[in-house]
């Protein structure tokens, strides 16, 4: 922390005494070198934060410079209302630009916004307003308190307290909640909606974000150049920008603030050989992409770990599991109450000519713990994706907690009490595992982002408590050594636990574990049976696609067996276990089993990877 | 980036760096650095000093700056107007330079980027270069035309829009007519001379395509002529069927194209195709041979073509230009060679002529100066426009040759 504070006064005097060594020529570099870093944090927070691909960057530069151009010129607004208008104005281009986001993703969305991008510069070229090819000239230099901005030394310090409060906000936002959603939504958007975050919102929001920095670069840049053209905005110019992010470290605002910097300064240093500059910056890009996939920002973190390695830490251990303060028993309820807290009526589910699941129907009371077993392919997962909101039935109602469930979103669902864990691990994995409980602790909603602009000091606030809440869950799930580290680099078993510690932090109603037990060893097993009872014990209603048949049946109430989507049989342990169907349909002679397989084996990549 | 502090202390030290920055900014550096401690600034001052004043007896050499696009598409308009300059400054160096002097010219890529334009604009400023030789990309010289005349640096642009002219800076010349010109002659040349009413025009949405587009629309109906269709395509279309089939149905005499040399040459080639077999006209890529070989010699026969320089076979002087300039690269010399020869001839001329002003007195001079060149006889009027005409030529026999 010191040292950061050190580096950090470091820079703000090198960058305050910075241009009494520049010449006219270099100030006008760091100018426009600026407006770059600024444009590229807007890319960084919606490419690098929310992964949301938008290469249409560059048309939201383009937008705010020809708004300030066009209004200060045409309207003949003084430049400041100019300003203000062309940021608003380029957010709402922002959000229109990023609707295509809400039903289409990764590739295809590049290939959306790439399109809009040529489309503003063949607008920007044909429309009589833009001025055509030859722009708009005569922009007036804008004046601040009585200092004439078109010097540019003076406009440089207006830049640079424009970008450190650019960059500042844009580093608080990613590590307060709404970034942290954004995050989780960029490593796996299906794991954040069914934690609670509002994907769709969060994709909006990435884009206005983005938009408002690409307008903010281009006020500047039109208060600086004070002439607007076509070719400033160019997909050349993209890529130039593309390239800043790539090799800067799209996941770190700081790396594309460096890679915009140190991309513009070498540009010029290069200017003479720019040919061979524009092939290397290509193979600079190919290779980052390769070979450091975070850039230049990854690359201390990178050599951390190999210093690691060379010198390992203590080993950190899985702590044990603190059990829950047991409820009283009014609330857990049981088996022999009344109340259903999941009401499945005669749910299908078809995937073209597939059928996955037929006329399911059963109910599970508050405070019990049910198993549903089945062979592979019985629909189990399907069905939990049905209920948890990832897939709209094709007939049939889900009825959670007496409210109608179908067709919610999965965000919604969450907020109401469901939470889940996925059969193959949903982790967030570019996350700390403390970040990836955060995320399951966050409950704001989209509607209070306000609050980032005009009340910061409430989202520190909440942030601050859900850190407090966060630890106490870490400890309690023995996750404490393993806070700070990367999902990924953890053992199976200890990355399955902070799994249903991410769901246990949203205070769910109801639980759905899917194959929690898979690829555990037996003392595995036996803590996890002990951590359901005790989530069990404390009001929860656990619902459990198993097939390890010791724990579910020494640890359910009531079984549900699915085979080929339909339920063939419901009871207690011992009553299923007797029942004929299942013993064929489960245990039975070999011919009938590989029949099974072979006709209604669903894969479970296919199910899982299918968007809601 | 993704380690979580302390939120509050991490405000904390956001706010104290803004905060230096603020007192930082009270002293400002800009009215201290004319004062010049560095290397650098020792340049720059020495660079603005020079401006205005001129030093007769240096003998150092004389520093002009060819800005042009040396890299992207607009690459080969950039090489060659740079080879036409180069070779107007080799021919004086060998002559003994001006008064004595010789000249250094340094090429500079503006890579068809306005941004890069107006870096390039500072530096040649803050390195003491007199004057320049602009590239015939009209934005990047409209976005470096600002820098220059506060820099006083006058310059010479191989660029034609008209919102060049429309500037008016004392310190911006062009080298050739504007775009209003090529398509005013053509337009008097078709319209008012050869009677032709039914016209169909296609132009392509980029810069020079529109630009062609609005001053041919311009003259004609300055003429009372409309249209009988008016078809856009895109740059970097490559089938053109949909456009040419409502030209053929609109029935026209002549075609215009508002477009470069290899798409006007494809357009050329698939109306032949279509059947449609009146002749083409348009502005000055219509007569090169890039055209010509696009769409096959049989093709373009008759197409009407406004120039300032038809072909290297036009003059003695364009003889031997072109002769000289084959020595010199072992290439066929053309238009934008030419127009840049020529704009190098006349700021050398002035600089002769003022005996080695720079700043406003070169503008003066060069302003001054009458000059006759390959392309005709420069004037300047005050909006730095020097020549008002352009030749009309026809394509015969593969050929482009001055129409009778």
């Amino acid at each position: 922390m010191r040292y950061r504070l050190v580096v950090l006064a470091l820079a703000a005097v090198a960058a305050w005494v910075l241009p009494y060594g520049l010449s006219l020529y270099a100030i006008h570099v760091v100018d426009v070198a600026i407006v770059f870093a600024i444009l590229a944090i807007g890319m960084g927070l919606v490419m690098g934060i929310a992964g949301q691909i938008n290469l249409a960057q560059v048309a939201f530069f383009g937008v705010g410079a020809y708004m300030t151009a066009v209004l200060t010129t045409h309207v003949g607004m003084g430049f400041w209302t100019a300003a203000v208008l062309s940021v608003i104005g380029t957010a709402v281009v922002g959000l229109l630009v990023g609707t295509p986001a809400l039903r289409m993703q990764s590739h295809y969305l590049g290939i959306v916004t790439l399109g809009l991008a040529v489309a503003f510069v063949s607008w920007a070229t044909n429309s009589p307003l833009a001025g055509g090819a030859s722009g708009i000239s005569g922009i007036p230099a804008p004046t601040l308190f009585g200092l004439d901005l078109s010097s540019e030394y003076l406009f440089y310090y207006f830049e640079l307290i424009v970008f450190a409060c650019a960059l500042a906000f844009g580093m608080f936002i990613v590590r307060m909640p709404l970034g942290r959603r954004m995050r989780a939504m960029r490593d796996d958007a299906l794991a954040a909606g069914a934690v609670g975050a509002e994907v769709r919102s969060l994709r909006m929001a990435a884009f206005a974000l983005a938009s408002v920095y690409g307008g903010l670069a281009g006020v500047l840049y039109a208060g600086l150049i004070r002439y607007v053209a076509p070719e400033t905005f160019s997909i050349a110019n993209m890529f130039l920008l593309l390239a800043m992010v790539i090799i800067g470290g799209r996941h770190s605002l700081v790396g594309c603030v460096v890679g915009a910097l140190g991309l513009s300064l070498l540009r010029e240093a290069l200017v003479d050989v720019s040919t061979y500059a524009q092939l290397a910056y290509g193979a600079v890009v190919a290779l980052t992409v390769v070979f450091a996939p975070n850039g230049l920002a990854g690359l201390p973190g990178r050599v951390r770990s190999a210093w690691g390695r060379r010198r390992p830490d203590k080993a950190a251990v899985l702590g044990d599991f603190q059990p829950y303060e047991p409820a009283s028993p009014d609330v857990v309820g049981g088996p022999d109450r009344d109340d259903w807290i999941l009401d499945v009526r005669g749910v299908g589910k078809r995937f073209r000519g597939l059928i996955a699941l037929q006329d399911v129907s059963f109910q599970v009371r508050a405070g019990e713990i049910r198993g549903i077993v089945g062979p592979n392919g019985s629909g189990k997962t399907t069905l939990f994706n049905v209920i948890s909101g990832l897939y709209k039935p094709s007939s049939g109602q889900v009825i959670f907690a007496g409210k109608p469930a179908t067709g919610r979103p999965p965000h919604q669902l969450a907020h109401a009490g469901m939470a889940r864990t996925f059969q193959n691990l949903r982790l967030f994995h570019l996350m700390s595992v403390r970040e990836n409980v955060l995320v399951g602790l966050d409950r704001s909603r989209i509607r209070s982002i306000w609050r980032y602009l005009l009340w910061p000091i409430g989202v520190f606030r909440d942030d601050r408590e859900m850190h407090r809440a966060g630890d106490e869950l870490l400890a309690r799930f023995g996750l404490v050594d393993f806070a700070p580290a990367a999902p990924r680099s953890l053992p199976y078993g200890t990355q399955r636990r902070v799994e249903i510690a991410r769901a246990m932090a949203g205070r769910p109603r109801l639980l759905l574990l899917d194959e929690p037990a898979a690829g555990l060893n037996g003392e595995e097993v036996r803590q996890l049976g002990e951590i359901v009872r005790s989530i069990r014990a404390s009001g929860v209603t656990v619902i459990i696609i198993e097939h390890n048949m010791g724990l579910v049946m020494s640890m359910c109430e009531r079984i549900t067996v699915l085979a080929s989507g339909s339920v063939i049989a419901e009871g207690t342990p011992a009553e299923v276990s007797r029942t004929p169907e299942v013993i064929e349909a489960y245990l039975g002679d070999a011919e009938v089993n590989d029949n099974f397989s072979a006709e209604d084996e669903l894969p479970p990549a296919t199910v899982l990877d299918a968007t809601p | 980036m993704h380690s979580l502090r302390n939120p509050r202390r991490s405000a904390a030290v956001g706010v104290a760096a803004v905060l230096t920055l603020l007192f930082g900014a009270c002293s400002a550096p800009g009215a201290s650095e004319k004062a010049a401690d560095t290397p650098a600034d020792a340049a720059a001052v020495s660079g603005s000093d020079q401006a205005g004043s001129a030093s007769p007896g240096s003998t150092d050499p004389i520093k002009i700056a060819v800005v042009d696009a040396q890299s992207g598409q607009l690459s080969s308009l950039g090489a060659w107007e740079s080879k036409g300059a180069k070779l107007a400054v080799d021919e004086w160096n060998k002559a003994g330079g001006v008064n004595g002097r010789q000249i250094q010219l340094d090429v500079f890529d503006d890579q068809g980027d306005p941004t890069v334009g107006t870096n390039i604009a500072k530096k040649i400023a803050s390195e003491g270069y007199i004057a320049m030789i602009g590239t015939s990309e009209s934005a990047v010289t409209l976005a470096m035309a600002p820098v220059l005349a506060e820099e006083k640096i006058p310059n010479i642009t191989s660029g034609q829009s008209p919102a060049l002219a429309e500037l008016k800076t004392s310190f911006l010349f062009l080298n050739g007519p504007t775009s209003v010109t090529y398509d005013e002659s053509l337009a008097k040349h078709i319209v008012d001379e050869k009677g032709i009413k039914k016209i169909a025009m296609i132009s392509n949405n980029g810069g020079y395509g529109k630009g062609e587009h609005d001053a041919f629309l311009a003259a004609l109906s300055a003429r009372g002529v409309t249209p009988v269709a008016d078809q856009v395509v895109t740059m970097e279309q490559k089938d053109f069927s949909a456009a040419l089939t409502k030209i053929r149905e609109a029935n026209p005499d002549l075609i215009f194209i508002g477009s470069e040399e290899v798409e006007a040459g494809l357009i050329v080639k698939q109306a032949r195709d279509l059947g449609i077999t009146v002749p083409f006209a348009g502005a000055a890529p219509q007569g090169t041979p890039v055209y010509i070989d696009t769409a096959g010699a049989k093709n373009v026969e008759g197409t009407i073509v406004s120039s300032p320089y038809l072909s290297n076979e036009t003059s003695d002087a364009s003889k031997k230009f072109a002769e000289a300039y084959k020595a010199a690269y072992n290439e066929t010399a053309e238009l934008h060679g030419a127009k840049a020869y020529d704009g190098t001839n006349i700021f050398l001329t002035a600089m002769k002529t003022s005996n080695g002003a720079t700043g406003k007195a070169l503008a003066d001079a060069v302003r001054a100066t009458k000059y006759n060149g390959l392309l005709g006889d420069f004037a300047f009027d005050e909006s730095g426009v020097g020549i008002f005409a352009t030749s009309i030529g026809v394509i015969k026999d593969g050929k482009l040759v001055a129409a009778s």
